[in-house]
């Protein structure tokens, strides 16, 4: 399957994929270090003593000698200390990050292909029918709402109302109590996170499957007297497929953003929730750091979604 | 017709649209015996498809047949379970479709999708699929068909892509093949490869064939009976000779005018057919073909005629016939192909404007 040409192809873009990472991190670094204020603002520290902590952590030199010493360090795998929690290594701590968020973000997406694909078809096969209308409703819902408002309703439902109504039987904790939620603690997020993005997959399943159907390769599968499912699954919805992973890497990046939203109000300890609070307390060396996390994980998730139309288009080669 | 494979008894299949009933095929008969080329022409729109695919069972909403029987073997497919329908389907009678670019799966081997076809049907035993998969590709003339059958169909030419069509078609050894203008996507000189390649089959195979095609070149190479639609109803049929010798229907004689032959004396005018076919959401009363006739009479707008025997093997739906046309009409010298020209009945509402008499002419005519 992996020809030469895909191989350069992959190595291509990789290389694209480590120049857009330098790009980026440049970017957010002169920016974040061109706002006001400061880690230490705070602590009350004055005079000689910000003086003294300042050179401690390197914030004495110029903003492009920063840089640099961030850029060669973290080639090495070292995104630098953190500035709130004196001297505690980054790498590691957002590799923990990295591994909560992958969870949730991971569970969203299933829950996005299997429902939407699922919906979708089930939609389009059962066109003007009410379950075309009941499958299509739900997913206008699901990308009308803002996860914001789903969530903050969760919230209230599954921690508050619920366990007043059935007196603590079904309950929710809204804060994650360890730091891998249990399967309970994560449905929750996950749902919600995933809803959005199931929904623009039920639509455009939908839309695939209904040019699918129309078109006359289906007529000769059902000529040769396959069965419907058949028909349905191996004819129909892998040509339906094609339009439906050319969304995703869209979908992957509103997951990342869904989940810095979604980590926030559920209390999960993950790179969304630690991105918000680098930023409220200019913890820069952090905000830059999850900020390539993410430019890395769109760009190979764009990467793999190129790789996958190979797999269900033939016609397609690199 | 005891000795008939398949027996289409009044068969009508309409379609419910939001602008009225599509009455697509209405009272069709016909049968097909073992081993029979049958072919069906008739110009787009006339039916010929929706015929086959109502045999088939593959008529798709908002189409739905709603009268006649379709014998075959001894059962009514109208009648069948979905199940039992899908078992005959690709096995007993198998269709081969139009466009062999559109009509195999892009994202699918070809050997897969003819090999598929076996597998869903327990005619050929799951060991022997495979190599009978290159084996109907040998068949149907592909070269290097081991190693082909392994290609995507976008790297197939157009030819072989309907070789292809044809090897899933005949995959299951059925007894009818139904091949749905077969050639029409396809260069003159494929057209002619595949055509042969179908008449060898049918000889070798012994599977009968319905062919369906607006091209009169391709019925008369490979059927032995013809059947003539206009509108959704057969108009003509006979052997291919008498089709092509002594049609009896207008219209059957109206297209074969209008096709260029090359043994054809050099003043022999090519006539067009004037006017298009009816509206099968309001179709208009008496013959179909009325409104287009030269040589219709005043039953022809009152009363729908019927299939009579006009020859041995051969029948026609007309008040007419070309036999009349002959005697009475001129119908051998004739140029003005307009509706009623040859009869000059053009009853009133239909009257096409009068001509004009130059007032010079009037004069003359007066002294």
């Amino acid at each position: 399957m992996l020809t030469r040409g895909t191989l350069i192809y992959i190595a291509q873009r990789l290389a694209l994929i480590a120049f857009t990472l330098v790009a980026v991190s440049f970017l957010v670094f002169i920016t974040v270090h061109s706002l006001p204020g400061s880690a230490f603002e705070s602590e009350r520290v004055h005079g000689k003593a910000l003086q003294l902590l300042l050179h401690e952590y390197g914030l004495d030199r110029p903003v492009l000698v920063q840089y640099w010493s961030f850029l060669t360090n973290a080639i090495r795998g070292n995104l630098g200390v953190s500035f709130q929690i004196r001297g505690l290594p980054i790498t590691p701590l957002v590799m923990r990050e990295l591994s909560v968020s992958a969870e949730l973000g991971g569970t969203a997406l299933l829950i996005t292909i299997g429902l939407g694909t699922t919906f979708g078809v089930l939609a389009a096969l059962r066109q003007n029918t009410w379950v075309d209308y009941t499958l299509t409703s739900i997913a206008v819902v699901g990308y009308s709402v803002p996860s914001f408002v789903l969530a903050g309703l969760g919230v209230l439902i599954f921690s508050y109302w619920l366990p007043t109504v059935t007196n603590g039987v079904i309950s929710y904790p809204a804060i994650w109590t360890g730091t891998y939620g249990t399967l309970v603690e994560l449905s929750l997020p996950a749902i919600i996170l995933g809803f959005y993005t199931s929904g623009q997959v039920t639509r455009i399943t939908r839309a695939a499957m209904l040019e699918v159907l129309q078109q006359d390769y289906i007529r000769t599968a059902r000529a040769k007297g396959l069965k419907s499912r058949i028909v349905t699954v191996r004819h129909a919805l892998r040509n339906a497929l094609i339009p439906v992973i050319s969304i995703l890497g869209p979908l992957v990046i509103s997951i990342i953003t869904g989940s810095v939203i979604i980590e926030t109000i559920f209390g999960i300890p993950g790179l969304g929730k630690e991105f918000v609070e680098s930023i409220t307390a200019a913890d820069y060396n952090i905000t830059v750091a999850v900020f390539t996390v993410y430019a890395l994980l769109i760009g190979i998730a764009n990467l793999i979604v190129d790789l996958l139309y190979t797999v269900v288009d033939p016609r397609i080669r690199y | 017709m005891t000795d008939s494979i398949l027996e289409v008894r009044n068969l009508s299949t309409h379609f419910f649209t939001d602008d009225g009933e599509v009455k697509a095929v209405r009272g069709v008969s016909f049968s097909v015996a073992p081993g029979e080329t049958l072919g069906i022409v008739g110009e787009s729109g006339c039916g010929k498809s929706v015929t086959a695919m109502s045999v088939l069972g593959l008529v798709q909403r908002p189409g739905k047949v709603v009268g006649g029987e379709i014998m075959f073997k001894g059962s009514d497919l109208l009648k069948l379970s979905k199940e039992e329908l899908r078992n005959i389907r690709g096995r007993d009678i198998a269709m081969i479709f139009q466009d062999p670019l559109s009509s195999l799966n892009p994202v699918l081997r070809v050997g897969f999708q003819i090999d598929e076809a076996m597998y869903a049907h327990d005619k050929i035993p799951k060991d022997q699929v495979e190599t009978r998969g290159v084996d109907l590709l040998k068949q149907v003339r592909v070269s290097d068909a081991a190693r082909r059958i392994k290609d995507f169909p976008h790297q197939f030419s157009g030819g072989m892509r309907q070789r292809a069509m044809i090897a899933m078609g005949l995959s299951n050894k059925p007894d009818l093949l139904i091949a749905d203008e077969p050639t029409t996507a396809l260069d003159v000189t494929v057209q002619a490869q595949i055509l042969e390649l179908l008449r060898d089959l049918n000889e070798q195979t012994g599977a009968a064939i319905i062919l369906i095609t607006h091209n009169l070149g391709v019925v008369a190479g490979l059927c032995k009976r013809v059947l003539v639609m206009y509108a959704g109803e057969i108009v003509e049929q006979g052997t291919v000779e008498q089709i092509f010798e002594r049609p009896q229907h207008p219209y059957t004689w109206s297209l074969l005018r209008s096709v260029p032959r090359i043994d054809a004396n050099r003043g022999h005018r090519l006539l067009s057919i004037e006017g298009l076919p009816p509206d099968l959401i309001d179709l208009p009363q008496g013959c179909k073909f009325n409104p287009r006739c030269p040589f219709r009479v005043e039953r022809c707008f009152t009363d729908s005629p019927f299939l009579e025997q006009v020859a041995p093997e051969q029948r026609a739906a007309c008040w007419v016939t070309m036999e009349r046309a002959y005697a009475e009409m001129g119908a051998g010298n004739i140029t003005d192909t307009s509706p009623g020209a040859a009869s000059g009945i053009h009853p009133a509402g239909r009257t096409r404007p009068a001509v004009e008499v130059p007032a010079a002419v009037a004069e003359s005519v007066s002294d």
